[in-house]
């Protein structure tokens, strides 16, 4: 590199010892948990999944920040590697593994580096390449392998049984749910798992409380106020994992505290809308990617006073 | 100014009228050849023109449009026209043939606006093995459902929503083609 | 400039798609396959040399004031005879293409055209310039159409490449066309720019 320019970027000015490769790190450790939970409950297809989409994603980070951006040592930071996990975790255990190479592929090169790499796109990748494939693949992204079942059978989400053949919530064992022994995306079902790596990122001071807490509770108040069941409502779907490790990727969400409270309650409130009104089963992945839009808007409108500065009429 | 739009105005009027008269034939020609090849497609073995006796009855709430096939003047079936408003994405039109024992000869979607590859895939699914068929099932005993409702059709994977909208547009043809087979008979 | 020149300045240099990104509605709407990516650009093609020829026939009888209401009555005129004529011939063709042939009446590449290239030149520059523009939209839409066509049903112009199953629907769905459109677009600005730093050089 010239490293006699100086770098002039914007503010904000912060010099701290961690890295985007140590923040990175720090996400893998805390998806960990709910991987495993993942394999245990879907058997070592799961890994085999996770190990393309990361492959997958990889491979063309490389390829377009080598060939088109011109850069080097693009995949040191480990975003490409988050991307790749997260969203295989997305993704149901028995997908395909060309759909799920292809998904990765379409997250880093259409979600990411069209807009010009890490820290550019304003959409969060790993959404990107599950929106993508759910809408190509809508057989393939919507057959669920059965928990614990070594033969393959498939079945409904608890949100599309509910939505489609109308299963009554009483039914269903909150415990179970808890531990993941229910059908989904291979990393959305360990709701335990997802709220310990949470906690330590939480710990960690990787991510905020805000956001999270923001989006759950909303969702809670809404399922509380319409008369569904609270527990089932933030413990069914991909809610836990998208409230806790995609709505909060510091470069497609809002920047100031205000902002991330609503980005968080719009968030919220749109998943509940598509859960209870619209034709999907499940909203998280759309509203993250909805409010991913409207970030840039609401950093504007919250931008906090520079000091000294007055206040407009 | 107002000269040159007017004029500009006639001489287009002119043309399009010309136009108009010396291709309406071939226009009615070729929009009503579309319709009879929707309905042989979905009964055989008429000799009559099912176009010109066309006839509507009202099944339900709505109007559905019969167009008899006969042969040496012997009704043997009919085609219903319906529609659901239930689609995916709106409207889905369909031409549905009957017997007159009201057992399905055959179906041709006319229109629709479902997804393609999903929904639009319903031109093809419901003539498929199985119990994806319809064919040959009698709506009129008991009308159609998919198997996620505790029917006895399968719907297309993924798309329930369009194939509840198609059923419904074949249970309302049905219940039309056999309110009109009653009122024939009665009749005679 | 010549005729053919002219072609290629409206065909390449300022293509409709890839450069002026006129007519986008229909550009994007009925590109789902090469074959009717195709058939939509000539039926466009055929409407805009027509109107051009007119429009520049008529050009010095027209007053300012009216122009564009004249402008759009002779594309209207057009476009309803095309239909007609597809109704009665192509009935195929006239219902695969549907509601975007009446909309070719509001394409901006048709009154653009008119606006800025035939009310200034003569009746020949005209009619090369719609051949330029009808054919840089045509090809335009049918690469689109293609390659939405490969990627979301795993043919081309209707011949198999792989098993359709495997298609991604998005391609064939709107927002692929707006992705892909992007893409294309940026590959055509790269190539641009590549063979003008050719010719500087």
């Amino acid at each position: 590199m010239e490293g006699n320019r100086i770098t002039v970027t914007g503010s904000p000015h912060v010099s701290a010892k961690r890295t985007t490769q140590s923040v990175m790190l720090n996400v893998i450790a805390a998806l960990l948990p709910a991987l495993a939970c993942g394999i245990w409950i879907f058997g070592w297809r799961s890994a085999l999944v996770a190990a393309v989409t990361i492959a997958a994603c990889m491979l063309t980070e490389f390829l377009c920040s080598r060939y088109m951006l011109g850069r080097r040592d693009s995949l040191r930071d480990c975003t490409a590697i988050v991307t790749g996990l997260l969203l295989a975790m997305t993704l149901p255990s028995s997908i395909p593994l060309p759909m799920a190479f292809a998904g990765g592929v379409f997250a880093i090169g259409v979600g990411k580096m069209a807009f010009g790499g890490t820290g550019q796109n304003i959409f969060n990748p790993a959404l990107v390449g599950r929106v993508f494939l759910l809408i190509s693949f809508p057989v393939e992204m919507t057959t669920w392998p059965l928990p614990l079942s070594p033969d393959g059978l498939t079945g409904a989400t608890l949100l599309s049984a509910m939505k489609e053949s109308g299963v009554d919530a009483a039914s269903i064992d909150v415990a179970q749910m808890a531990i993941g022994n229910m059908g989904g995306s291979l990393g959305e079902v360990g709701a335990i798992a997802l709220i310990a790596g949470w906690l330590y990122l939480t710990a960690r001071r990787i991510i905020r409380l805000v956001i999270p807490v923001a989006i759950l509770a909303s969702i809670a108040l809404l399922a509380a106020v319409t008369g569904n069941s609270v527990v089932i409502e933030l413990l069914s779907g991909g809610l836990l994992l998208g409230a806790f490790f995609m709505a909060t990727d510091y470069v497609t969400s809002p920047m100031t505290t205000k902002g991330m409270i609503v980005y968080g309650i719009l968030i919220g409130v749109i998943t509940f809308v598509i859960r209870h009104y619209g034709s999907y089963p499940e909203g998280i992945s759309f509203a993250i990617l909805i409010m991913n839009g409207c970030t840039p808007l609401i950093n504007k409108l919250t931008r906090p006073r520079v000091f000294g500065e007055r206040r407009k009429r | 100014m107002a000269g040159v739009l007017t004029i500009t105005t006639m001489i287009a009027g002119f043309l399009l009228g010309y136009v108009y008269r010396s291709t309406a034939e071939a226009r009615d020609k070729a929009s009503s050849d579309k319709l009879v090849g929707a309905i042989s497609q979905v009964v055989s073995g008429f000799d009559n023109d099912p176009v010109s006796s066309k006839t509507t009855v009202t099944a339900g709430s709505s109007q559905i449009t019969i167009y008899p096939a006969t042969h040496d003047g012997r009704l043997i079936g009919c085609a219903a026209e319906s529609s659901s408003d239930n689609g995916f994405s709106g409207k889905i039109t369909i031409v549905a043939g009957f017997d007159p024992d009201g057992n399905i000869l055959g179906y041709e979607v006319t229109s629709h606006a479902e997804t393609p590859g999903l929904g639009a895939k319903m031109n093809d699914w419901f003539r498929g093995t199985g119990s994806r068929s319809v064919i040959g099932r009698n709506p009129s005993s008991r009308p159609l459902k998919v198997s996620k409702d505790g029917g006895e059709v399968d719907g297309i994977t993924a798309a329930t929503i369009s194939s509840r909208a198609f059923l419904e547009a074949l249970n309302i043809a049905s219940e039309g083609a056999m309110t009109y087979f009653r009122q024939s008979t009665e009749n005679k | 400039m010549n005729f053919f020149k002219t072609i290629y300045h409206s065909a390449v240099l300022e293509n409709p798609t890839f450069v002026l990104l006129l007519g986008m509605c229909p550009t994007l709407g009925t590109t789902s396959s090469a074959i009717n990516g195709m058939s939509m650009g000539l039926a466009t093609t055929g409407v805009l040399i027509c109107s051009n020829a007119a429009i520049s026939g008529i050009k010095n009888l027209v007053p300012d004031k009216v122009r564009i209401p004249v402008y759009i009555v002779v594309i209207a005129t057009f476009v309803t005879l095309l239909q007609m004529l597809l109704q009665a011939y192509a009935p195929a063709l006239n219902d695969s293409l549907g509601i975007f042939i009446p909309l070719i009446v509001v394409n901006c590449i048709l009154l653009g055209r008119a606006e800025a290239f035939a009310s200034r030149h003569n009746v020949a520059s005209s009619v090369a310039d719609g051949i330029g523009s009808g054919l840089g939209f045509t090809v335009a839409r049918t690469l689109l159409g293609a390659c939405r066509e490969l990627l979301g049903s795993g043919s081309i112009a209707s011949l198999s490449i792989y098993p359709e199953s495997w298609g991604a629907l998005l391609f064939i769905l709107a927002p692929g066309a707006f992705i892909m459109l992007g893409f294309l677009i940026a590959i055509y600005r790269y190539l641009q720019a590549k063979s003008t730093k050719k010719h500087s050089a």
